[in-house]
């Protein structure tokens, strides 16, 4: 009755509609619900336009390739912050029509430090500036990518600009390093990182 | 016509005499060239897409040596994984289907202009998704799916009409049996059609946790829904008949195909075991990583009891010892996956370099190796012409040697990275501490992109001669 081994449309029928069975039960599935019983973590205060942009310049430069947002309840990473809950990610919203999904932001490796609270770790813009610029600038051993097209060279910085103070060996040979409006978002985006505290369990106001 | 060499006629110090094909081609000169079209794109996206990886490896030792945004490491990192996922492994593996889908079915294949049309649109999708990203232009982040929906699209379209095309090829077999290769073949074109319109589909990935849970279902089966039964469904083919024997159970094949659809739907949020999604969902996959073991045994197993006794053949061949490493490679490595899952050993390997080295061992030792093995046995059988034996090892040696440095390297960077952590250690030792590590890894990626080189020599010298040539030789 069952002979899968020469009835094609019986073994072809199984095989792919079992596996969209077995797709709702551990993917779409707990996708909807998760979906569904989501929402921003109370006191949690919905990102700027900047700061999205911000965001989109972290996805579009791949940081996530080395960063992850995402603190596991365990000890080894209570350095990073508290553990991460749902909620954290309820702001994260699609682009738009070329990129209609959430953006990973999760990750899935770290090279580099976790940045779900380095806005309350690092919060001076000009470090994240010069960091970006050149990590080596501020950190002698960093192995992370220079962003210089972050940035603009002038003459001088412009009205309501400011210059970032790039120790010699790493500023170019004459004029100033300002940041573009891509660099702006981004560091926007990363001082906005600051856990929502959950009572027990820590964060910062 | 293929000359008449001896086994014994060079004696080489260091390497065993290697056994000629018989010197029969396949008459159907079209088929061999599309299979062969298939086989030479996915060798040039090998050789671009192991060079990009190679430079990101060296931008982990010279993180200055360019300042291009184009060539930033971010951006090509996702050139890399795509281009060998989609465009080397994929392109390999539809190419050698298209060879034995039909011969197992004793028919041609269905249709040849459809085949060529796949292999324009999964070639544009490369293509195209590779400029947008290192444009900056990508999906969202999330890994191996990187490429926009309307590439991703593309590709998509190239892999149904593939499937359509062997389906079809099947149902109209001249023989009453579906031959098990056929089996595995089809059932990785069928998940896989499945799985990229599940992930395509954008409205339960409105939220970056619901986009995770799909995202764990995704990277996994992208990996193992593909790749890993499309190359154990090959090797069903080409090992029986390169060893001139059959495969030792049928009803073992058939076992492990099941629990592969079963156990291995199952196990993608093992990739985010600790991370906030549910936490049942992370218990399942784990649980049934374990069942995983089932189906690498059966499957391993009877590839190796295939084997047993055939040690003088696999000496002699030059693409058995590929076949062989792979399916070791599957065991191994797919056995690491089973012990990574568990909660003990995630805390100490996950996000560290470990997982690098997994893929890599996964991807590259399993399933390039299993092409190759592939492509060495059968490419020389429908052309007539066959690679230098010793060209053949010499890519055997440095692929094998390479990727174990490689992949030994970031396994012990890996776990001092973990241990780093643990112990609360600043987390600029974790980088510190992996230099040495990332540097035996630029050389261990140095000998796999040799090999590379070697392998597109021997894929030109294999490359299938006029109609003409054929008909003057026999």
């Amino acid at each position: 009755m069952f002979e899968f081994g020469k009835n094609h449309w019986l073994l072809f029928g199984v095989s792919f509609f079992g596996f969209i069975g077995l797709a709702f039960v551990v993917g779409i599935g707990p996708a909807i619900w998760v979906q569904r019983h989501s929402q921003p973590l109370p006191g949690a205060v919905a990102p700027t336009a900047l700061e999205t942009a911000g965001l989109h310049v972290y996805v579009s430069e791949g940081c996530v390739a080395c960063h992850t947002q995402q603190v596991r309840p365990l000890e080894m990473d209570a350095v990073w912050g508290r553990p991460s809950a749902p909620g954290d990610y309820a702001f994260m919203r699609a682009a738009g029509l070329w990129q209609p999904y959430a953006p990973a932001v999760l990750g899935s490796e770290r090279t580099g430090p976790d940045l779900s609270n380095v806005g309350a770790r690092q919060a001076s813009d000009v470090w994240q500036y010069l960091h970006l610029y050149n990590p080596r600038a501020v950190v002698s051993d960093s192995v992370m990518p220079a962003f210089p097209w972050l940035f603009d060279i002038k003459a001088a910085a412009g009205e309501g600009e400011t210059a970032v103070p790039v120790p010699a060996p790493y500023a170019p040979g004459s004029g100033v390093v300002v940041p573009n409006a891509r660099g702006r978002a981004l560091v926007a985006y990363l001082l906005a990182r600051r856990q929502v505290p959950i009572a027990g369990y820590g964060g910062t106001p | 016509m293929i000359e008449a060499t001896s086994p014994t006629a060079v004696v080489r110090p260091f390497a065993s005499p290697k056994a000629r094909v018989e010197p029969v081609a396949d008459t159907d000169t079209a088929w061999v060239r599309l299979v062969f079209r298939y086989v030479s794109w996915a060798t040039a996206w090998l050789v671009f897409g192991t060079l990009v990886g190679e430079y990101l490896g060296i931008k982990f030792v010279a993180p200055d040596i360019d300042h291009v945004p184009w060539l930033s490491f971010g951006r090509l990192r996702p050139v890399h994984t795509n281009t060998v996922f989609w465009g080397w492994s994929s392109l390999a593996m539809i190419g050698m289907s298209l060879y034995v889908v039909p011969k197992t079915s004793r028919r041609s294949l269905f249709s040849f202009p459809l085949a060529y049309l796949s292999l324009a649109l999964i070639n544009v999708s490369v293509l195209v998704g590779n400029i947008l990203l290192m444009s900056g232009i990508n999906n969202g982040g999330q890994e191996y799916r990187e490429y926009i929906w309307p590439v991703q699209a593309v590709f998509a379209t190239g892999v149904i009409l593939v499937a359509y095309n062997l389906i079809r090829t099947i149902a109209t077999r001249n023989l009453d049996e579906i031959y098990i290769s056929n089996w595995y073949i089809t059932g990785g074109f069928l998940w896989t059609i499945a799985l990229l319109v599940i992930a395509g589909l954008p409205w339960y990935q409105q939220n970056s946790i619901s986009e995770t849970v799909i995202q764990a279902f995704y990277m996994h089966m992208g990996v193992g829904m593909w790749f890993t039964p499309i190359v154990l469904g090959l090797t069903y083919y080409t090992l029986p008949r390169l060893l001139n024997k059959p495969i030792y159970s049928y009803s073992l094949g058939v076992l492990a195909f099941w629990t592969q659809m079963v156990f291995y739907s199952m196990i993608g949020a093992h990739h985010f075991v600790f991370a906030p999604i549910p936490w049942w969902l992370q218990t399942v996959a784990i649980i049934f990583s374990v069942g995983m073991v089932v189906t690498v045994i059966a499957g391993t197993g009877n590839f190796l009891l295939t084997m047993r006794g055939s040690r003088h053949a696999i000496g002699r061949s030059y693409s058995l010892p590929f076949i062989l490493a792979g399916v070791l490679a599957y065991f191994l490595f797919s056995s690491q996956g089973t012990l990574e899952a568990f909660r003990s050993l995630q805390a100490l390997w996950h996000f560290t370099n470990y997982t690098v080295a997994h893929s890599h061992m996964t991807m590259y030792g399993f399933v390039a190796f299993l092409i190759w093995g592939t492509v060495y046995g059968l490419v020389p059988r429908m052309t007539g012409r066959e690679p230098a034996a010793l060209l053949v090892g010499i890519h055997f040696w440095f692929a094998l040697i390479g990727y174990l440095m490689y992949s030994i390297a970031l396994m012990v960077g890996g776990s001092m990275q973990g241990r780093n952590w643990i112990a609360g250690n600043p987390f600029i030792h974790s980088v510190t501490d992996m230099l040495p590590y990332w540097l035996w890894r630029a050389v261990g990626g140095s000998l796999m992109f040799v090999s590379h080189l070697v392998f597109a020599w021997n894929v030109w010298t294999m490359r299938p001669r006029s109609r003409a040539a054929i008909l003057e030789a026999s």
